[in-house]
């Protein structure tokens, strides 16, 4: 063993860095990022308008019950903002051809009609357009012929309860052109209010103290002359369309409290019908709106446009009415053709639907266009293809949910209180269409009684779904528990076949949730009727005991497994990616991620029903597995940013401070009055220049904000806008572009806290917007330039563990070009792999084990030791040293960059049943053994008993699931019955949690003959005897209701998995495990393989029980996550950490107590210090110190106090 | 705005009441939830030694609290905002302002001192 190791880079061929990541969801967003960090392009292809899949739609994920959208969001930023990730929203890929390395994709660019580069997502398209249903379009003319004006046959009068109240206010006013006037007097007689003088052949003139400004007029005058004049409207400057919208958002505010129900005769809806969408359907009568209700295009503008609520669509046409449903919600509400995704959608840029689009359609409208303050809207836009080079493919379309209707004795789409899991989401939503509010959709009323139906789409061979889709058991928990939260009133019941709560911690949430009063039923729901009355739900199954029952239910949600979608199917088709029967992608258990064509990797759920946690590993694995061979080519084809030299300023230069004031379209000016804001922002101290941009974050506002550094020698900038969280990254790298410290900036959020919540007091939000923005001048005046300390990077990986998890991430991390160190504690490599036999297609685990073991002894990149243990571990991220025992007793030193823990785990052997003293009990491990060894004598008619749980879910043994026990015992069990058919075996089981594709296996046992017998081990424990005479084992069989006997001769026990030990080692590296003895994650949701610190990660069953290709998966992973960092020369640490000032500490030992991360220690200088590359910045130490010793960038005392003091200075 | 509530400590809070707060409102992550495992605990063991300076120097306790909120509850912070905001205007401007302003002010002011991340 001679030296250290060093890196190897690849001699590359003409690769291509730059890989193509298909689909934007959680999967797709999670590859794109870890491939653009360690030095590949990313194009990121998703076929809806913003990235963010389903994931963005969920309210709250299991089993921390964390906010989905609040922990994907930063992940939605970071996607969007990543120079080296070229977003293709709205746009499919086509084709795909050349080898791996050097692939050429096709792509297809929809047209989204709106620009993504200028638009800033205010959305105030979306709020002028006034379709809200799915039009029916009148026939158009043909080329050169001329529009003919519609005339409707078929007229209905709308009338209101009292007649029609006709309104003034903020009226417009109208005015006879004589030059133009026909003198047909059109005008006179359309007029109610008797405002029109006119005789025949004499001009019309309107008299305007009678004239209430209805334009009633306006509309009748015909088009050719357009003989009325309209003036005194706010937004006709605009279009037509935007007075309109300006004038009727005027009076809803005008009429909100006063009840008002009666027509206001203020004309809007008519003059929307004739001059905006060219139909002129409508006319306004004494007695209310005339409606021709042939001639309706079913657009649902004149509805919006109206004030009071007077017209409901369906009464104005004699077509049929459809709703445009937002997707997003899942049709629960309605949207506008122009639409943003969702409110943080990445790009938050709207696209035009073409097909409810009037504009679009029939020419008319076009509102949109002429209210957008950027230029943004193109209507001539046109879809093209583009073709696109990359190396790999990561294929992440996601999947879809199943259609209920398909179960029709459930009556969804039928019932309206019967709603999907994924509605239901959207209720739970407090983004959703009712706010967060649990209302049930057939009246609003808030529902007490709750049915969930499980498995529904799912285990089901009626309908070709024959899989478990793995994440329903845990979902419907959530939404039961998270909608107690919401009403505690709410009585949730949860029917279900088997309680597949297999992953991590699941079970202690099932039980939270029992605590939390949700009903656990164990039976499967036949039929629901509805009660047409109520809207009541009446549920009939079988119970436990096999009694049948009736039971009301206020609403019923039904727990929809996922399936691939055609278009993905079509599209896997078009990429020639092999699927199986049910569209889930086809790969090999020990290349999980490869799919059958060379350079497309597979991940998320099309590559098996998953949740996040396990799609987020797919992500990370699949970058792995697609960078592992453009290693050559990493950095090839990023971007490098070069930026000027920073200024340094003294504190006794002048300050010079820069403030915009931002109107985000009218987001924030509609409420607050930026130009006083603006002018009062000049008055305080430090002020040099101050403007109020329209958009303070678009493109050439942000080339401004550059120049007027410059220009007014600008040394600090405060804006006051939307939301730091979402664009103080954008501002902060603008100030570097113009040679500014970033931390020289501070931000007001005068959009959220000023114009979104006080909306009714302008005047509060304008003096409120103007203290805050008081407080950031005063906090920027306080600021201090930060430095972000470069490190150098040592290139190398540590793992410890060298079983299936641990030799995989060694190979794959040597294939992306890295050093690696493989710790093994025992003398041979293998780990617990190497006491199983087959896996799932059948192949033997030893001939793949024996094959990883020669790759990696081969590797010159990779140094192993084996019989060898970590013993010390000093050093961050980047620059860590750990000091290792060797089988000679040395010690030695070996310095890396990141660590990978690898330690697995090993099967449980409980002393219970007589296992380890009677030859009749053994493991399933025992038993696969036996099998694979052809059985024993007289095994041509065994009787094995399998108790599943034997010392799992059990709190004196291993308290949790163990995950892979029910698949192990499915499996021995076929292969005993396959090799020796009149063998018997009865399974005895809590819950089968044959999981995801397992399920088609526990299907096909059951054809078999194999007994499955289910227990209870409060209820209905077996009754196990095992002595050297034999075994008898008594158990109530619940399918029949009487006890059974068994005398088998073998009692097979799963007894699950438990962690190596690994405490000391846990110590070491000062990582968290649970009680059980697994490491923790950095999150449970989106970090799955890193751990809480940095540059620390791990793989495969030290994480938690898991199968072989599970585990594989992990190590794919973690090594995706390592290479962002080994992959960096160096790494930049955050400014914003704390530093101790050694003359005032008294090495009173209270920050390294306080810290949560044991960053803080004592120096040899006697003072405490803290390494900013491990300082968090979470700045507890700082307000713990006694001696205010300890200062944090950006959150000083200073800065904060600064705050305080600007906070009370009076004004007047 | 704060990295976390761990980062305010009671000279800070009583700095807000002598700069004119009439009351303080603290905002972390859920408990047991923190971004930072252990930073809103400690706040709320500050939070509570400022409440009973408050009550010895008889400018009133139920001038501060702490409020735990996950970043996704909106709707709660309004009604934990708008309850406080109740309850502060009925205590009425604190002692130091009404000492301090000969024209004691008449409307409520309130600081918002943390925020979850």
């Amino acid at each position: 063993m001679t030296g250290n190791l060093k890196s190897l880079p690849q001699p590359g061929p003409s690769l291509t860095g730059a890989v193509m990541v298909i689909g934007g969801g959680i999967s797709g967003m999670q590859s794109a990022l870890d491939l653009a960090n360690s030095g590949i392009k990313v194009y990121l292809v998703e076929r809806s308008s913003s990235i963010g899949g389903k994931m963005a739609q969920l309210d709250k994920t299991f089993p921390t019950n964390d906010c989905s959208m609040c922990i994907v969001s930063p992940k939605l930023v970071e996607v969007g903002r990543h120079r080296d990730i070229e977003l293709l929203t709205h746009s499919e890929v086509k084709g795909l051809s050349g080898e791996p390395g050097n692939f050429t994709a096709k792509v297809v660019r929809h047209a989204r009609y709106v620009d993504v580069g200028t638009c800033t997502g205010c959305g105030l398209c979306e709020l002028v357009c006034p379709v809200t249903h799915i039009s029916t379009f009148p026939p158009q003319p043909e080329e050169g012929e001329k529009k003919k004006k519609l005339r409707a046959k078929v007229k209905e009068t709308i009338t209101g309860g009292g007649s029609p109240q006709p309104t003034s206010l903020y009226k417009w006013t109208f005015t006879v052109d004589e030059s133009a006037c026909s003198m047909c007097g059109g005008c006179f007689n359309a007029c109610l209010q008797g405002a029109v003088k006119w005789e025949k052949k004499s001009v019309a003139t309107i008299d305007q103290d009678k004239c209430t400004g209805c334009g009633a007029c306006y509309v009748a005058c015909p088009e050719k002359f357009k003989a009325i004049t309209v003036s005194y409207a706010a937004d006709l400057d605009k279009s037509i369309g935007a007075a309109l919208y300006a004038r009727s958002e005027l009076l809803k505010k005008g009429f909100a409290s006063k009840g008002q129900s009666d027509c206001l005769r203020c004309g809007l809806c008519v003059i929307t019908c004739d001059k905006v969408m060219n139909i002129g359907a409508l006319k306004m009568v004494e007695t209310g709106i005339e409606a021709g209700v042939d001639i309706c295009q079913v657009c649902g503008a004149c509805v919006s446009m109206c004030p009071v609520g007077f017209l409901a669509i369906d009464k104005l046409t004699n077509k049929s009415v459809h709703l445009l449903e937002n997707d997003f919600n899942e049709g629960l509400n309605g949207r506008k053709p122009i639409n943003i995704l969702y409110p943080q959608a990445v790009p938050r840029v709207p696209v035009i639907d073409e097909k409810s689009c009037v504009h679009l359609n029939t020419g008319a409208c076009g509102t949109c266009a002429t209210i957008c303050g950027v230029g943004a809207i193109h209507y001539e836009s046109r879809e093209e293809e583009i073709e696109i080079e990359v190396g790999s493919v990561i294929f992440s379309p996601g999947i879809e949910v199943f259609d209920a209707r398909i179960r029709g004795e459930f009556g969804y789409g039928y019932y309206k209180n019967v709603v999907t899991s994924i509605e239901f989401e959207r209720l739970l939503s407090a983004s959703g269409p009712t706010s967060g509010t649990v209302a049930r959709p057939g009246d609003n009323k808030h529902p007490k009684k709750i049915a969930w139906i499980q498995c529904v789409g799912s285990r089901d061979h009626s309908c070709d779904r024959d899989y478990c889709s793995s994440v329903c058991c845990m979902y419907a928990t959530k939404e039961a528990f998270i909608a107690r939260e919401h009403d505690s009133s709410i009585e949730p019941t949860i029917f279900y076949i088997d309680m597949r709560s297999f992953g991590k911690n699941f079970d202690d949430y099932v039980e939270r949730a029992k605590e939390h009063k949700v009903r656990f039923v164990r039976a499967m729901v036949s039929r629901i009727f509805e009660d047409p009355v109520t809207g009541d739900l009446e549920l009939r199954y079988v119970d436990a005991a096999g009694l049948k029952r009736i039971e009301q239910f206020d609403m019923v949600v039904l727990s929809v497994g996922v399936q691939v979608p055609q278009a993905v199917k079509d599209l896997a088709g078009t990429l020639d990616i092999e699927l199986d029967k049910y569209g889930f992608a086809v790969t090999d258990g020990y290349t999980p991620l490869a799919t059958s064509r060379p350079g497309v990797f597979v991940s998320g759920a099309v590559n098996g029903p998953k949740d996040i946690p396990e799609t987020v590993c797919e992500a990370s694995g699949a970058a792995e597995a697609a960078s592992a061979a453009l290693a050559g080519a990493r950095g090839n084809l990023i971007r490098v940013e070069e930026l000027p030299q920073e200024q340094v300023f003294s504190d006794d230069d002048e300050l010079r401070i820069g403030v915009f004031i931002c109107h985000c379209g009218t987001n924030i000016a509609s409420v607050v009055d930026v130009e006083a804001v603006m002018e009062y922002a000049k008055t305080l101290p430090g002020v040099v220049y101050a403007e109020h941009p329209l958009y303070t974050c678009s493109q050439d506002s942000q080339e401004r904000m550059r120049s007027i550094i410059k220009e007014h020698r600008l040394n600090r900038v405060v804006t006051s806008a939307c939301s730091p969280t979402t664009h103080e990254p954008l501002f902060q790298s603008t100030l570097r572009q113009a040679g500014l410290n970033k931390y020289y900036f501070d931000m007001a959020n005068i959009r959220d806290q000023c114009s979104w919540v006080h909306p009714d007091d302008p005047v509060a939000a304008t003096e409120k917007s103007k203290r805050l923005t008081r407080m950031a001048v005063a906090n920027a005046t306080a600021g201090k330039p930060l430095e972000e300390l470069e490190f150098s990077v040592d290139s190398r990986l540590l793992i410890v563990g060298g079983g299936v998890a641990g030799m995989t991430a060694a190979l794959e991390a040597a294939k992306q070009g890295f050093g690696v160190y493989l710790v093994e504690r025992e003398p041979i490599l293998g780990g617990h792999l190497r006491n199983l036999q087959r896996g799932p297609d059948g192949r033997k685990f030893t001939t793949f084990i024996d094959e990883l073991v020669e790759e990696v002894l081969v590797d010159e990149r990779i140094r192993i030791f084996t019989s060898s243990e970590v013993v010390e571990q000093a050093g961050f991220v980047g620059a860590f040293e750990t000091d290792i025992v060797m089988p000679s007793g040395a010690t030695r030193t070996l310095k890396h960059g990141a660590i990978l823990i690898a330690t697995g785990a090993e099967e449980n052997r409980p002393e219970i049943y007589g296992l380890g003293s009677l030859e009749t009990v053994i493991t399933q491990t025992d038993f696969e053994q036996a099998l694979e060894g052809g059985g024993g004598a007289g095994w041509e008619n065994l009787q094995v008993t399998m108790l599943q749980c034997a010392g799992s879910r059990d709190k004196e043994y291993l308290p949790y699931c163990s995950r892979v026990c029910c698949n192990h015992a499915v499996k021995n069990s076929l292969h005993l019955k396959e090799m020796f058919p009149h063998a018997r075996v009865d399974v005895l089981y809590r819950d089968m949690r044959c999981y995801g594709l397992g399920e088609i296996d526990y299907r096909l046992a059951r054809q078999a003959g194999v007994n499955f017998i289910r227990f209870d081990p409060g209820e209905n424990p077996p009754k196990i005897r095992a002595t050297e005479e034999g075994i008898e084992i008594t158990i109530t069989d619940p399918s029949v209701g009487f006890p059974v006997e068994l005398q088998p001769d073998l009692l097979v026990l799963s007894t699950g998995m438990r962690p190596r030990d690994t405490e000391d080692l846990a110590s070491m590296l000062r990582v968290p495990r649970n009680d059980a003895g697994f490491f923790i994650e950095a999150h449970a949701k989106l970090r799955p393989v890193d751990l809480p610190s940095e540059g620390l990660f791990m793989a495969g069953t030290a994480h938690g029980p898991k199968s072989s290709s599970e585990a594989i998966v992990q190590a794919q992973a973690a090594v995706a996550r390592a290479v962002t960092l080994l992959s960096q020369e160096k790494l930049q640490m955050s400014g914003v950490v704390s530093t101790v000032d050694p003359t005032h500490c008294a090495v009173c030992l209270t920050c390294v107590r306080a810290c949560p991360y044991g960053v803080p220690f004592i120096n040899d200088q006697h003072s405490a210090e803290i390494n900013p590359a491990l300082c968090q910045g979470c700045g507890i130490c700082v307000a713990e110190c006694p001696a205010k010793a300890i200062h944090l960038g950006r959150f000083g005392d200073r800065n904060i106090r600064a705050k305080i003091e600007a906070y009370s200075v009076m004004q007047s | 705005m704060l990295p976390c509530t761990g980062r305010i400590d009671e000279a800070l809070l009583l700095a807000a009441f002598e700069n004119g707060a009439d009351g303080v409102m603290v905002i972390g992550c859920l408990e047991g939830d923190c971004h930072y495992i252990s930073g809103n605990i400690r706040a709320r063991a500050r939070v509570e030694r400022v409440y009973k300076i408050l009550e010895q120097i008889k400018i009133g306790p139920d001038r501060i609290r702490m409020y735990n909120l996950s970043a996704g509850e909106g709707e709660r912070f309004a009604s934990y905002a708008n309850a406080f905001v109740d309850q502060v205007r009925n205590l009425g401007p604190s002692p130091i302002n009404l000492v301090r302003s000969t024209n004691a002010q008449s409307a409520v002011q309130t600081a918002v001192q943390g925020e979850a991340t």
